[in-house]
């Protein structure tokens, strides 16, 4: 039980009403206060049972724009919940396959590109998570991940390809959210699922940034990184046009900060401070 | 003191009354209202004070955390609460190091906390901000230690010049 003052029963008939109120069927972005007690939620009764029940419950699956922030929703609560919401998502691939099966091809405002590949972005997430169960939902840096991985090199070498992979996916999908803005309609709702992906993109980068970092400190054989340094530059260039995009996209920024990456990649030969 | 804000804590006394808050209770309260003022450093020692009393401490958590959970509109009750929990990590007792560690993830998701008032004006900015700060101060287990001794080493100097 948490150690602040809650009451369960109150808080699980606020969580369906805040659940309904994040996926309502207003084309804008889902309310914050309503994510952010999903995601205390779980911290406090360490569990996530309730929110895939609540998200059963609602007609969800009939209106494209509800699916779209139920999925934004999920990605942030598996982002920012306790660890054990990755977990108990495992349980959940058939609710996201039911959402990209369920939205028709001739969805009204667009949406069903977007709700496929954000479902297929999600479930690569968490199949990245089941391999990788000492990464939390945004690959907040921690040091001793790293000194783990540094101990064992052919694990620390494949850590870092799966984190590339899942960094290319990010790219794909925000690539294809920009695509679908309208000239003529007010964007919000689409912005608002950049959101997670500038937070969980950076860490990534930090991520493998501090990792290949180490790497290169105690390993001789440089050249079998070399195709790790080539895929990282890449990837820093794509991000830092990610970002430069994000940038200018007013109702973005005043969300979050975007992170402003240096134009050439950081040099992994460096040590961090110099 | 407008007549505005004069109803306003009128109103506050009435409710301290009705809902039976305690003197510490009631001092949180006022140290976090939603008055365009700060809270007093006189009010936040005095807690900072207080918060090493169990009973006292107790019953401040349970308003700070009815603060910190505050609608977009009661902003300043979110601020002015993020104001004092500075304030107590640094001079408070240990306990509120302790209980805000374990649930740092209060503070955490005030990182995107929204508010935009009638003017316009982002009012959000100011506790994604101090949000912030809190989160990596007490991430940060070596920085805040240091913190907390050089302040109490502070005070004591201050106490020996009056002697």
């Amino acid at each position: 039980l948490p150690t602040r003052p809650v009451d369960r029963e109150k808080n699980e008939t606020e969580l369906n009403l805040n659940i309904k109120k994040a996926t309502s069927t207003d084309e804008t972005a889902p309310k914050q206060k309503h994510v952010r007690k999903c995601i205390v939620y779980t911290w406090d009764y360490h569990t996530s049972q309730s929110i895939w029940t609540g998200l059963r419950v609602q007609p969800i699956l009939s209106d494209e724009v509800q699916t779209f922030k139920a999925l934004i929703l999920v990605h942030k609560v598996l982002q920012e919940g306790h660890a054990i919401v990755l977990r108990e998502a495992q349980a959940q691939m058939g609710w996201f396959e039911t959402c990209a099966r369920t939205v028709g091809n001739d969805s009204m405002r667009g949406y069903a590109p977007l709700i496929r590949a954000y479902v297929s972005f999600i479930l690569a997430k968490l199949r990245f998570h089941r391999h990788h169960k000492e990464f939390n939902g945004l690959f907040e840096y921690e040091e001793y991940i790293s000194l783990k991985n540094i101990d064992n090199p052919d694990e620390g070498y494949e850590t870092i390809m799966d984190l590339m992979n899942l960094q290319d996916q990010i790219e794909q999908f925000q690539k294809l959210v920009f695509a679908h803005f309208r000239n003529s309609a007010n964007n919000e709702c689409r912005i608002s699922s950049l959101v997670p992906l500038v937070k969980e993109s950076y860490g990534i980068y930090k991520f493998l940034t501090s990792m290949l970092r180490a790497m290169h400190r105690r390993t001789d054989a440089m050249d079998a990184l070399e195709p790790l340094r080539g895929r990282y530059n890449t990837q820093h260039y794509s991000l830092r046009k990610f970002y430069y995009e994000c940038a200018n996209l007013k109702f973005l920024t005043s969300l979050i900060n975007v992170p402003k990456l240096n134009h050439d990649p950081p040099n992994l030969f460096d040590s961090p401070d110099g | 003191m407008s007549i505005q804000n004069t109803s306003k804590s009128v109103l506050r006394v009435g409710k301290n009354y009705i809902k039976g808050y305690t003197d510490v209770q009631k001092k949180v309260r006022d140290a976090t209202s939603n008055e365009p003022w700060g809270p007093s450093g006189e009010q936040m020692n005095t807690l900072a004070q207080l918060s090493y009393n169990q009973n006292e401490f107790v019953e401040m958590m349970e308003i700070m955390d009815k603060r910190l959970n505050d609608k977009g509109k009661n902003w300043r009750h979110v601020f002015k609460t993020l104001t004092l929990l500075d304030y107590l990590l640094h001079a408070g007792s240990e306990n509120c190091v302790i209980y805000f560690r374990d649930n740092l993830y209060v503070v955490k998701t005030l990182k995107e906390f929204q508010y935009v008032d009638e003017y316009g004006k982002d009012q959000g900015a100011n506790v994604r901000q101090k949000a912030k700060d809190i989160t990596n101060l007490l991430m940060d287990e070596q920085r805040l230690r240091e913190e907390r001794r050089s302040r109490a080493s502070m005070r004591n100097r201050m106490n020996d010049g009056e002697d």
